[in-house]
């Protein structure tokens, strides 16, 4: 999963944070680091809610990447790119 | 587009006994999502009301269209000088906001727990120990969040009742106690200043008359628009928040037990009595000519975010008035949204937590005692006094 962050409209509540420390880093004023941000499979669970809880809508999880990801690796495993 | 409501004089707005301010709020999603209220400020003048979250997000995020800049505090003493960051517009807001931020940043805060946590107990236990029954917001609630707040300014306790007398008189006493303990706080934090500037020392004061903003020192009047701030808005919101949730679990001894058997719920269930029970409105100022969601907005108009209200929309919350503590994706706005977020919403939030943590570990079972009725009032900031729990 891949999480877009529009640190733009960032305004500090650190909802995310609070979930999910490990996943969301904050600068020393408590704001998000700009860039985007690829969750391990074992965050995933936490860095949802830590996205779903952010007032300014400033974090939005990217789930056309997970599909993007699965066939990449599908077709990887299958043996590369036949169309 | 204009209705009869009033943050200060509708039905349940007054000091009421075993009122419910919130629930008597809600009801402004039966009318449009934006009216016109002509009396809705302490000095009667109009404001539009902005019911829905996501048009107060909208006003909230356009600086460039609503202005902060009120002098709210600084007029009621005929004087026109700003709270900072509260009532500065971008950009001038971003600088002293960016000066302030590590002051208040959420790992900043995590070095004051063991300080906050062991306020809440000393003075628990000094409940406890006393008696089986408390006024909660006199010997707990006021004195738990004022204790902390001078200890981030780097005072000492003993000034403590001083302080929230000053604090009631400001927010809701009659206009000449208000305009006197106006006076009395500016006086103050002048004088701490002054002080600090002669005598420098480690605390919050000496770092803001230390600070430089541009390159420059701050100006006198821009030390005392922080110091002021501060002063307000750390003086009764946290322990108004902690009252109304203490009231909420006296009456649902159910929740109570749940929190007081699985504690690692406390933390999201904080957020939904945030949510449920928050106690500001933000105010705007239009600067221009706007038509709002239909709304003719004129500049020079007053616009009011009231977060009790945005908290109760039900396109925004399921069941707006259902009490859920394990509610997620709780977006409230109990701290507002945009840039004027709330600069100390990372300490009022963990002396909420810790607060409620300590208080359910160490207090028995709790409800209000037989024959009293804990009194709310709406208003600048809504209020609940009289709140006396009982554990006999």
């Amino acid at each position: 999963m891949r999480i877009i962050v529009h640190n733009d409209k960032c305004q500090g509540h650190a909802r995310c944070w609070a979930h999910a420390p490990d996943v969301f880093k904050l600068d020393d004023e408590g704001y998000i680091l700009a860039g985007d941000i690829e969750v391990a499979e074992r965050d995933e669970l936490l860095a949802t809610r830590g996205a779903r809880s952010c007032p300014e809508r400033a974090l939005e999880i990217d789930r056309a990447f997970d599909a993007l990801l699965d066939r990449f690796l599908f077709n990887q495993a299958c043996g590369g790119f036949n169309t | 587009m204009v209705r009869d409501f009033s943050l200060f004089t509708s039905p349940g707005m007054g000091p009421t006994p075993d009122g419910d301010p919130h629930a008597a709020v809600a009801c402004a999603h039966d009318a449009p999502s934006i009216f016109y209220s002509p009396n809705n400020t302490r000095d009667g003048r109009g404001t539009w009301v902005i019911t829905r979250a996501k048009d107060q997000r909208r006003v909230l995020h356009d600086t460039a269209t609503f202005s902060s800049h009120r002098s709210i505090f600084a007029s009621a003493l005929g004087e026109n000088w700003p709270m900072i960051p509260l009532e500065l517009d971008p950009p001038a807001h971003g600088v002293f906001r960016s000066l302030l931020n590590p002051l208040l940043e959420p790992k900043r805060v995590m070095v004051l727990e063991p300080a906050i946590r062991e306020r809440a107990i000393v003075l628990i236990d000094g409940i406890s120990a006393a008696s089986t029954n408390c006024d909660v917001m006199k010997d707990f609630a006021f004195p738990f969040a004022v204790s902390i707040f001078l200890h981030f300014l780097g005072l000492p306790d003993e000034r403590l009742d001083t302080f929230v007398g000053w604090g009631k008189d400001l927010l809701h006493g009659e206009g000449v106690k208000r305009t006197a303990a106006a006076r009395t706080i500016v006086a103050f934090i002048d004088d701490l200043a002054a002080v600090r500037r002669k005598e420098p020392t480690d605390d919050f004061m000496t770092f803001v008359v230390e600070a430089k903003v541009d390159g420059r020192p701050l100006t006198d009047e821009e030390v005392r628009g922080i110091g002021v701030l501060v002063f307000v808005a750390g003086l009764d919101t946290v322990a108004t928040a902690i009252g109304f949730d203490l009231a909420y679990l006296a009456r649902n001894p159910k929740d109570q037990q749940l929190l007081r058997r699985e504690p690692d719920r406390i933390g999201l269930a904080a957020e939904e009595l945030l949510r449920a029970y928050s106690t500001v409105q933000m105010i705007r100022v239009a600067k221009k000519d706007i038509e709002f969601e239909g709304a003719p907005i004129r500049k020079g108009d007053y616009i009011s975010c009231a977060t009790m209200i945005a908290n109760r929309d039900p396109a925004e919350f399921e069941n707006p008035n259902t009490i859920d503590l394990a509610r997620e994706d709780n977006r409230h706005t109990a701290f507002a949204y945009g840039p004027h977020r709330c600069l100390g919403s990372h300490l009022a939030r963990r002396e909420i937590v810790i607060g409620l943590e300590e208080w359910l570990s160490r207090i028995p079972d709790f409800r209000i005692k037989e024959d009293t009725a804990p009194i709310t009032y709406g208003g600048h900031v809504f209020g609940i006094e009289n709140l006396i729990l009982d554990w006999s």
